[in-house]
């Protein structure tokens, strides 16, 4: 960063006469956007996409903004309705670019922001919309505003971070990654003063408390929205503000933050969504929704968390108590909200983001199996902890895109990309897209060492024998299923705003639940054991009514006044839409 | 009412007399409840002498649904057709609806809990499947949860009229007055007095829907373990163990509610009817006898010393545990099946429930295999499994009780093996291909007290 006077925006933000000085949106072109949709989100089906890892375009072995919208017809045949990317702002690269170092910047292997702009608008001639990642609570200590800040504590960047003469303020808030920090206070020998990180000790803390820095926050949403994207997933939200005497989570003064957050999107960009990343129980995590009586006033979207580790804890157990106990726990949200939910993405659950209690709680709920003990913060992929298993893929499969929530998939899942765990514990999912059996996978021209990760070369998963090629052009592949069944939920509305009923049954090894929307009535049963089960179902209510199975659109037997009896194959499952009866037949 | 009651009686599941010859089967007290709706108790005269009562609630010319005609149907008096009440949802509203408002009429009482609230609204559904009582369950239908709306509650009629405090009403009213969370909450009570001795009728309590039975999860969890070649029970997914340790804890909380709610005493074990009980197996299970001597030293070994008795459960099984999204529930107290209302009601050791649950453990490990060649394999899983489920148990039990039932080595092997000795009578007379199953029990609790003398 050279401190010229006439900078060019699209290398990012620059520092000149100790003024941190940032692009405007106006200094590029700007994406087409799509209809004003307030509700759009509560019925997507949402893609997981690391830009490194779906498609190189200049052969430099690290996958490119470029690259992915080389990549959105696939997305589109597909059935995807909108693209997560996790940051791809410019970084040091510590934190996976959690780590921010200017938020007014691609980084460079990626592209630009002209780039990115491309991106947005061929994404949404598609009628696909693009949300990124957003981290709120803290930058990396390369930012320039940190740089500043410890340089010059008395300068106009000085209050912008939490600073302390002493380590021992806000003493009851946790240390979270306390494997590698000791403390939530770490020394700084320039300005010889302790400053406030509740992550790594290279990414410290944002100082809310000072007005200047909220505005500069509000500032970065307003410039990507701008641009044109359709809104954003809120890192680590519930630990902006710190207040002594209290964990420094979920405070007020955040929740204050998040609802003028909310009033900029519902003021100036209608439509654009907050989905909040907070790692909590869902009775605590409601909170991020806002008020219930304005149908919701701070983020539209929260991911469930517990949900996830239950699916895979009653498909091992056979048993649907552990699904039907966290859905039971579950709290309504508010009408105009949505859950996000999901089997896999690019982190695991980690346990440290639990109070003890939760922490104790999840040690005997999640960890007593031996089986998951061994994959405890599971970091590896949906197929591959499944051991492969079609029927078991797909079953799992089938829950997240019928539970309630918008379901997030994870590039890779739906060809049934495995892991390499020989990689470090976060790259081995995040191996290059498996496009074709060819070099690279298809997924980059570049000489193979220059790779960011080597593709998967393993016997079952490796990309010889599992990529989009091989997949593309035949009907029985696990491609061409998820395909077949994204295409399915898109028909019922009650997949997406529908009410959740579950209707127990003789068979704990069964979960059988009810979504209805108006006139949409959708029944699915799903065989969470790997045996055949048989079912009974009181489904009196709807005497008359005729299940009609949705992929082949098989007549059931008409619903009677007696339990209806069902059999089903080993982790089969049944979508169903309940066929009202008419008069005259 | 002249109505062919004989007739129809033979033709319900619940009517216990189908062994036996009617002589006259006619009502002996009708109460009208509405215009159209009688409460009827029958008596049964049979030709070997003998007698029983039993409640119908008689509907008239209120046709049922289709599917339900042919078994509610029970004949027709001066023109009028009479059906089983219980199978016309608005009969069945009605009853729920006169115990919300306390009705009183003649000689039945309608009798809400205090402050319970019932789903007078909802839609009715019956169950029929039951031996001896026929259940009406009211549930919201599956329209988006109002809020406030009371939830689902369930009718448990007593077919039986018996004279006396039915012990389901009477243990389930205790336990919900004292705010027990492992029973279902009693929301009210039909109840009467007949030939001037008080009767019990009728029960509603809360419903759980989304509840599983605790025999089915067992079943699972075994099954999960014999499709394994080589894991040990404690590594196998379907892992029972958890599970087992907080229904312990559930059953020593609701013992404690009861031993609170109710009271405690000292009596010795019940030797005795152990031992008359096994003199009577023998008879049915000759293979017994070889076992009989054994069997009686292990009763004794329990000794005469006097030991804490309370009400329990008093047929505690797996098929009696319900596992809600929440919590591990008890439903069912109406104490041993088959015995007179007296003996039903009977103060017993907490160990007597401990002792069924532990035979029930071994009765969802075995059942998997009955009609297979014997397999040394499965029946080392087997055993496994019900080690690990009923030392769970018995952990989880001890944490919440204060003591470990597994201590009281002598008096819990004296349950078990009295339960086991039921179970061989039993399935010798219903079921003799699971007769092994107890049999093989019998030779194990009194092998390794052989050992241990």
């Amino acid at each position: 960063m050279t401190p010229t006077s006439q900078h060019d925006p699209a290398e990012g933000s620059h520092v000149t006469g100790g003024v941190v000085e940032h692009p405007v949106a106006t200094d590029f072109v700007q994406a087409r956007v799509l209809p004003a949709d307030r509700t759009w989100f509560q019925r997507a089906v949402f893609y997981e996409v690391l830009v490194r890892a779906f498609f190189d375009v200049n052969a430099d072995g690290s996958g490119d903004m470029k690259g992915l919208i080389r990549r959105l017809d696939y997305l589109e045949w597909l059935g995807v309705d909108c693209l997560w990317l996790p940051p791809f702002y410019d970084s040091p690269l510590r934190d996976g670019g959690y780590d921010i170092r200017d938020f007014y910047k691609v980084l460079p292997e990626f592209g630009t922001v002209d780039d990115f702009v491309e991106l947005l608008d061929a994404a949404h001639r598609r009628g696909i919309r693009v949300i990124t990642d957003l981290v709120m609570n803290h930058t990396s200590d390369s930012h320039p505003w940190f740089q500043e800040s410890r340089r010059d504590p008395a300068g106009p960047y000085g209050d912008y971070y939490v600073w302390s003469e002493t380590d021992q303020r806000y003493s009851d808030a946790r240390v979270i990654f306390v494997d590698t920090e000791e403390s939530n206070w770490t020394f700084d020998p320039v300005r010889r003063q302790f400053y406030w990180h509740r992550f790594f000790s290279h990414q410290p803390d944002l100082n809310y408390a000072n007005p200047t820095v909220q505005q500069e926050m509000l500032n970065v949403i307003r410039f990507w929205l701008d641009l044109g994207i359709d809104g954003f997933r809120l890192d680590a939200v519930p630990y902006l503000f710190e207040a002594e005497g209290t964990n420094c989570e979920n405070l007020p003064e955040t929740h204050e933050f998040l609802k003028q957050c909310r009033k900029v999107v519902d003021d100036e960009y209608p439509g654009r969504v907050l989905l909040a990343e907070a790692n909590q129980w869902p009775a605590d995590v409601v909170a991020y929704f806002g008020d219930t009586s304005l149908g919701g006033d701070e983020c539209h979207m929260a991911f469930h968390f517990p949900l996830m580790p239950r699916i895979f804890m009653a498909v091992r157990r056979e048993s649907r108590i552990p699904i039907s106990e966290i859905l039971d726990q579950t709290p309504a949200i508010p009408a105009n909200c949505q859950w996000g939910i999901f089997l896999r993405n690019h982190d695991e659950l980690t346990l440290e983001m639990v109070t003890d209690e939760e922490r104790d709680y999840m040690y005997s709920e999640y960890a007593k199996d031996p089986r998951m003990r061994a994959n405890v913060g599971i970091r590896r992929r949906l197929a591959s902890l499944l051991d492969n298993d079609r029927n078991q893929i797909e079953l799992f499969t089938a829950l997240l895109l019928s539970l309630p929530g918008s379901p997030v998939l994870y590039y890779g899942d739906e060809i049934g990309m495995g892991d390499n765990i020989w990689l470090g514990d976060r790259d081995g999912v995040r191996t290059p897209m498996q496009w074709t059996p060819d070099r690279n996978a298809g997924f980059s021209t570049a000489n193979p060492g220059r790779v960011y990760v080597p593709p998967n070369q393993d016997a079952v998963y490796g990309y010889q024998a599992v990529n989009v090629e091989a997949q593309r052009d035949s009907s029985a592949t696990l491609l061409n299923w998820t395909r077949t069944m994204l295409a399915i939920r898109r028909r019922h509305e009650s997949f997406a705003v529908g009410s959740f009923h579950d209707l127990g049954g003789s068979n704990p090894s069964v979960l059988a639940f009810l979504r209805e929307a108006g006139d949409d009535v959708v029944l699915c049963v799903n065989n969470l054991s790997r045996f055949p089960q048989p079912i009974e179902l009181n489904l009196q209510h709807w005497a008359g009514y005729q299940p009609v199975e949705m992929t082949g659109r098989v007549m059931f037997p008409r619903i009677g006044q007696l339990p209806y009896l069902l059999t089903l194959p080993g982790h089969g499952f049944y979508w169903f839409r309940l066929s009202a009866p008419e008069e005259d037949r | 009412m002249r109505l062919p009651f004989a007739e129809w009686l033979p033709h319900q599941r619940w009517y216990g007399g189908r062994n036996r010859v009617i002589e006259a089967a006619e009502p002996i007290a009708v109460t009208p409840l509405r215009e159209d709706l009688d409460h009827v108790v029958l008596g049964v005269r049979y030709a070997d002498g003998g007698d029983e009562r039993y409640q119908v609630v008689v509907g008239w010319d209120r046709r049922p649904m289709e599917e339900f005609q042919a078994v509610a149907t029970i004949g027709s008096d001066e023109g009028h057709t009479a059906y089983d009440a219980l199978y016309d949802e608005s009969a069945a509203r009605s009853l729920l609806a006169l115990i919300a408002s306390g009705a009183e009429k003649g000689d039945v009482r309608f009798v809400p809990e205090p402050g319970a609230e019932l789903p007078v609204e909802a839609a009715a559904r019956v169950v029929d499947a039951e031996q001896s009582n026929t259940s009406v369950i009211f549930a919201g239908g599956f329209a988006p949860d109002v809020p406030g709306a009371p939830g689902a509650a369930i009718l448990k009629v007593f077919r039986r009229v018996l004279p006396g405090v039915n012990p389901d009403l009477e243990l389930n009213r205790a336990l919900g007055r004292a705010g027990s969370a492992h029973a279902a909450r009693l929301l009210g009570a039909i109840e009467g007095t007949l030939e001037d001795r008080p009767v019990s009728l009728g029960m509603v309590t809360a419903y759980f829907e989304n509840a599983a039975e605790g025999w089915a999860m067992a079943l699972a969890s075994a099954r999960d373990l014999y499709a394994e070649a080589d894991l040990r029970a404690d590594e196998v997914g379907g892992d029972l163990a958890d599970e087992s340790y907080r229904l312990g804890e559930a059953v020593a909380s609701v013992h404690h509610t009861l031993a609170e709610a109710l009271g405690t005493s000292m009596a010795p074990p019940p030797i005795g009817e152990m031992a008359a009980r096994l003199s009577a197996a023998v008879e049915t299970v000759p293979e017994l006898a070889r076992w009989a001597a054994a069997a009686q030293a292990t009763f004794e070994a329990a000794g005469t010393a006097e030991v804490p008795v309370q009400r329990i459960h008093g047929d505690l099984h797996l098929g009696q545990v319900l596992r809600t999204p929440e919590t591990w529930l008890l439903i069912d107290f109406e104490g041993e099946p088959g015995q007179p209302m007296a003996a039903r009601r009977r103060s017993d050791s907490v160990l007597r429930d401990v002792a069924g649950i532990l035979r029930s453990y071994e009765y969802a490990a075995f059942q998997l295999l009955v009609g297979e060649p014997p397999d040394e394999q499965l029946a080392y899983r087997a055993r496994e499994w019900i080690d690990r489920n009923t030392s769970a148990f018995c952990d989880g039990y001890a944490s919440t009780a204060g003591f470990d039932p597994r201590e009281q080595t002598a008096l819990l092997a004296a349950y078990e093996l009295d339960k086991a000795v039921y179970e061989a009578a039993y399935e010798a007379r219903h079921r003799p291909s699971w007769s092994w199953i107890p049999l093989q029990s019998i030779a194990r609790l009194l092998q390794g007290a052989a050992r241990a003398h």
